[in-house]
Formats: structure tokens, C-alpha cells, sequence
């Protein structure tokens, strides 16, 4: 019953792949609570780091290298293949690209200790997900990134919305199930509440956002903060020629967007490198489920 | 015959029309694949010399296979264009502009065309913390698909060296840790040792 009842919300929303369309912003146009050298600093401090007690499947190496690579290319960060954490990958951006310091200590205590605060969000995962993290397969370059695993699981297991409901807690595999899934008004909420970001949200999981000209929105968007965007991915990203569901599945970072005639141009974030996109106005009504913009408190 | 045996007779039947035995299936895609092997295996290495110069991926997004959408790669971006049935010119004006191989594009869409290949592309994957990579080449079903019944397409890997298979023929990870490995969340089977296929729901 709870399979059925799963699969049905499962149809009606399909939020596990969302993608969103990020906007990055003018270097000047936020305040960096750190730089990119001050992380990597640190990070070319540690000389030694012992296997985690808390994290068994976690190697040393490879975690200190991948957050390395997520300091150095925060585009790069990939959520990987058929699993739900689009929606992790995306907010993941703010952290990396504005407080890389901070994100930094907070991977490095969660390693060490086994839990860890940003802010006064407190975590404390769970005993699956801690076993779970660095044995996550098949997923592409998600394999070998530990720090990654950890992160996505991290955050699917602190946070959850009605799409979690029926499955609330970490079995294996649940990474591509509606355990990991993020709706529209979870993902502007764990910007707000993690990352203390202003975040003026626009759209639903069901309906369309009541604006007008989407172009001149999204334009006006980007030249102020950061602009994600939540997408009906069967579109956007076609996997099959069959019936489509008229709802949004992914989370993007919209990067920039122009205007020629009847073809927008959109660049974006996406599985962990930039899009460059030419959709005419109605494909991007059509796709597009919800605006959020944010900024720095 | 009596309401209960037809009931069970409907009951008995229709699944396995709607689904199809799965043997009779897995002889389809490794027929298919031998009848078409000259194409497939060519279209497989004119990728292949082709992706290694400058990266892309090709799909048909139309039944009748007359509209492409190209994604090229490049250092910085990924680039997705679609192109029409009589946007020849466009096209090749834009592979002309980011320097990719006209000639080679060209064939493999003609060729691709010819065997209903909707969608080629090249896939990492990881044997333990080595990269490797594979050539992924979906094909639009050759059976009859019964309506709100989802396609399923026929799926080859191209792998670049000799794989591990269990005693079911399934792709494993290797000879001493035998795990199955998945592709796209699929579980492939084999034709020879470098060549895999599956059915699939999705084409990428």
C-alpha cells in the first residue's frame, strides 16, 4: 500500500531528478564570507588525516581530494547518474562559492566527529547513512568523491518534505527513491535555514509561476543574486519519446540568459558542468515550475 | 469455454503479451545486434575516433529520425542544439564553428539512421577508482509497443576491454569481487566480451 501510495505521488510529482537553473552573480554583487585560497590553505595544512571511525567507508585520500576539486571547480560538483540529489548539487553552490572556507571545516569536523554544526543547524546522521557514504556505485565520477556522498546524504537525511513522508529513513539504494527526493518548498527552505540566504521563491510543484515575461524576470534576476530555477526535466532533458508528466523534476542554476528574436539563449548549471541552451519563450513556460532568487542577509 | 476460464485465460495471457518473455527478448537484441553488426560496429568506431578529438553525443528526438539535437562539448560549456529536418546547412555551420569533424558527423548520422539509433554518447564509469569509459548506443524498439505501455529500448555498451559476466551472462565488476555492476541503473548482459546490451525504458 505504501508502494502504491508512493509511486502515485511518485507520478503526480516526479521530484526526485529536479534540476534547478542557477544564475551566478557579478563577483562584486555578494559578500564572500571566505576565498577560495583560504580553503585551499587549509586544506594543504593537513599533512595527515586517520581513517574516520565514523564514516568506515570513507578513505582519507580521496575525501581531502575531492573537497579540494569542489574548492577548485565548485561547477564541477556532480550529483550523479539516476540519483535524486539534484537539489543538493544545486544549494551546494552557495556554500562553495561564498563561504569555501566554512564549508571546508564543516566536511572536516563531520569527518572527525561524526557530526557537525553550520550555523546552529545541528547534524547528527544517522548510523545507515554513515555506513552508506563512500559505498555509493555506478553513479559515475559520484563514485569516487566521497566528501560528496556524505554531503548529499547528509542533507537528505537531516531535511524533509511531503515527498519523504512514505519513506523517511535510508535503506540502500534509496539515493534514486523518493527518500532523497526535494520539493519545491524544501529546497528554499534549507537555503534559508543553512545558509541564511534572502530567498524570494516564485512558482509551485504543481503550477506554473504567475508572471508574465519569464525572460525579463529571469534577466532582472541574475544581475542581483543567485538565480535557481526548478524544471520538468522530461522536457529539458528528454529520456524517452513516450507520455510525459506536466511537472517539475530538477533543480538548475541559471547562469545567464539573452534574448534574440524568438530564441532564448540560457546558460546553466547542470550534472556538473556549464549548458549553454536556445529554447523559444513557450518551451520555457512550458518547463518552468518555479523562480528562486537569492541573496546574502 | 466457461466465464471463469476466460477470466483466467485474460488473466494468464495479457501480462505476458503486455510484457513479453524476457527470452524471447534477449534473443531479439543479440539477433539485432548480428544482423547489424557491420553498421553498429562501424558507427561504434567513427565515434569513437571522432569523440576522441573533440567530444559529443547525438539523438534523434523524433520516431520518424529526421530531427538531431547535438550536444557539443567544449572546455568550458556544453553546447545543445536541435536542428530540423531541412537545417543541414545550420548544422554543419555549427559544427564548422567549434571545430568538429563535419565529415565524420555527417556518416554517423546516415548510419544511425539507417538502424534506428536514437541516441550515442560516451559514458564514464569506474573499476574501483580507475576511470574507464564506454560507448553507449540506444536503439529505437523493434517490437510493437502497446499503447500506455512504456517503450523499451535496445541498449549496447561498447565496452573498450574484455568484461567479467556471471554464469547468467549479467555484467559483473570482477573476476575476484563479483558484484553486478549497473549502467544508467540497468543491468546489461552479455553479446561478447566487449559488447553488452540491455532493455531499457530510457534511452540515456
Amino acid at each position: 500500500m505504501v508502494t502504491l501510495l508512493t509511486r502515485f505521488f511518485g507520478c503526480l510529482f516526479l521530484l526526485g531528478s529536479s534540476q534547478a537553473l542557477w544564475a551566478f552573480p557579478e563577483e562584486d554583487s555578494t559578500t564572500r564570507a571566505s576565498t577560495r585560497e583560504e580553503a585551499i590553505a587549509f586544506i594543504q595544512k593537513i599533512k595527515d588525516l586517520p581513517p574516520s571511525p565514523h564514516w568506515p567507508h570513507v578513505k582519507a585520500e580521496l575525501f581531502l581530494a575531492n573537497l579540494h576539486t569542489n574548492i577548485q571547480s565548485p561547477l564541477s560538483l556532480y550529483q550523479g547518474s539516476n540519483t535524486n540529489f539534484c537539489g543538493y548539487a544545486a544549494i551546494s553552490y552557495l556554500p562553495l562559492h561564498d563561504d569555501p572556507l566554512g564549508y571546508v571545516r564543516f566536511m572536516l569536523e563531520l569527518y572527525r566527529e561524526g557530526k557537525a554544526a553550520w550555523g546552529r543547524t545541528r547534524f547528527y546522521p544517522s548510523a545507515a547513512i554513515r555506513q552508506a557514504a563512500g559505498t555509493l556505485r555506478f553513479k559515475g565520477e559520484l563514485d569516487i568523491r566521497p566528501a560528496d556522498q556524505m554531503w548529499f546524504l547528509l542533507l537528505a537525511d537531516h531535511y524533509k518534505g511531503y515527498l519523504n513522508f512514505f519513506n523517511p529513513h535510508y535503506n540502500p539504494g534509496d539515493e534514486n527513491t523518493f527518500w532523497a527526493a526535494v520539493n519545491f518548498g524544501k529546497f528554499n527552505r534549507m537555503i534559508k535555514r543553512l545558509f541564511h540566504y534572502r530567498v524570494e521563491a516564485s512558482g509551485s510543484d504543481l503550477l506554473h509561476p504567475w508572471v508574465r515575461d519569464l525572460y525579463t524576470v529571469l534577466r532582472e534576476s541574475l544581475k542581483t543574486g543567485y538565480t535557481f530555477i526548478y524544471v520538468n526535466n522530461t522536457f529539458l532533458h528528454k529520456k524517452n519519446h513516450g507520455m510525459k508528466a506536466g511537472f517539475p523534476t530538477h533543480f538548475l542554476l541559471l547562469d545567464g540568459i539573452s534574448r534574440n528574436g524568438e530564441v532564448i539563449t540560457m546558460t546553466y548549471w547542470d550534472y556538473g558542468e556549464r549548458t549553454l541552451r536556445q529554447v523559444s519563450p513557450a518551451f520555457l513556460k512550458k518547463i518552468l515550475f518555479g523562480i528562486s532568487h537569492c541573496t546574502r542577509i | 469455454m466457461t466465464h471463469r476460464n476466460l477470466r483466467y485465460g485474460i488473466g494468464v495471457l495479457l501480462p505476458l503479451l503486455l510484457a513479453g518473455s524476457p527470452s524471447c527478448t534477449s534473443v531479439n537484441v543479440a539477433n539485432y545486434y548480428y544482423k547489424n553488426r557491420p553498421v553498429l560496429d562501424s558507427i561504434q568506431h567513427t565515434y569513437k575516433a571522432a569523440y576522441k578529438e573533440k567530444p559529443f553525443s547525438i539523438e534523434f528526438t523524433d520516431r520518424s529520425f529526421k530531427n538531431i539535437s547535438l550536444e557539443l562539448k567544449t572546455d568550458s560549456l556544453k553546447y545543445i542544439y536541435e536542428f530540423g529536418s531541412g537545417e543541414v546547412l545550420r548544422m554543419k555551420d555549427t559544427l564548422m564553428k567549434y571545430k568538429f569533424d563535419i565529415p565524420a558527423i555527417s556518416t554517423l548520422i546516415g548510419q544511425m539512421r539507417s538502424v534506428h539509433c536514437t541516441w550515442i554518447n560516451n559514458l564514464d564509469y569506474y573499476v574501483g577508482e580507475e576511470k574507464d569509459y564506454l560507448i553507449y548506443v540506444s536503439i529505437w524498439p523493434q517490437v510493437f509497443n502497446f499503447p500506455f505501455v512504456g517503450k523499451r529500448y535496445n541498449i549496447l555498451a561498447y565496452f573498450s576491454r574484455p568484461q567479467s559476466f556471471d554464469q547468467q551472462g549479467r555484467l559483473v565488476t570482477g573476476r575476484r569481487i563479483r558484484r553486478i555492476r549497473k549502467i544508467n541503473s540497468e543491468i546489461f548482459r552479455k553479446i561478447n566480451d566487449t559488447v553488452c546490451y540491455t532493455l531499457s525504458d530510457r534511452f540515456r
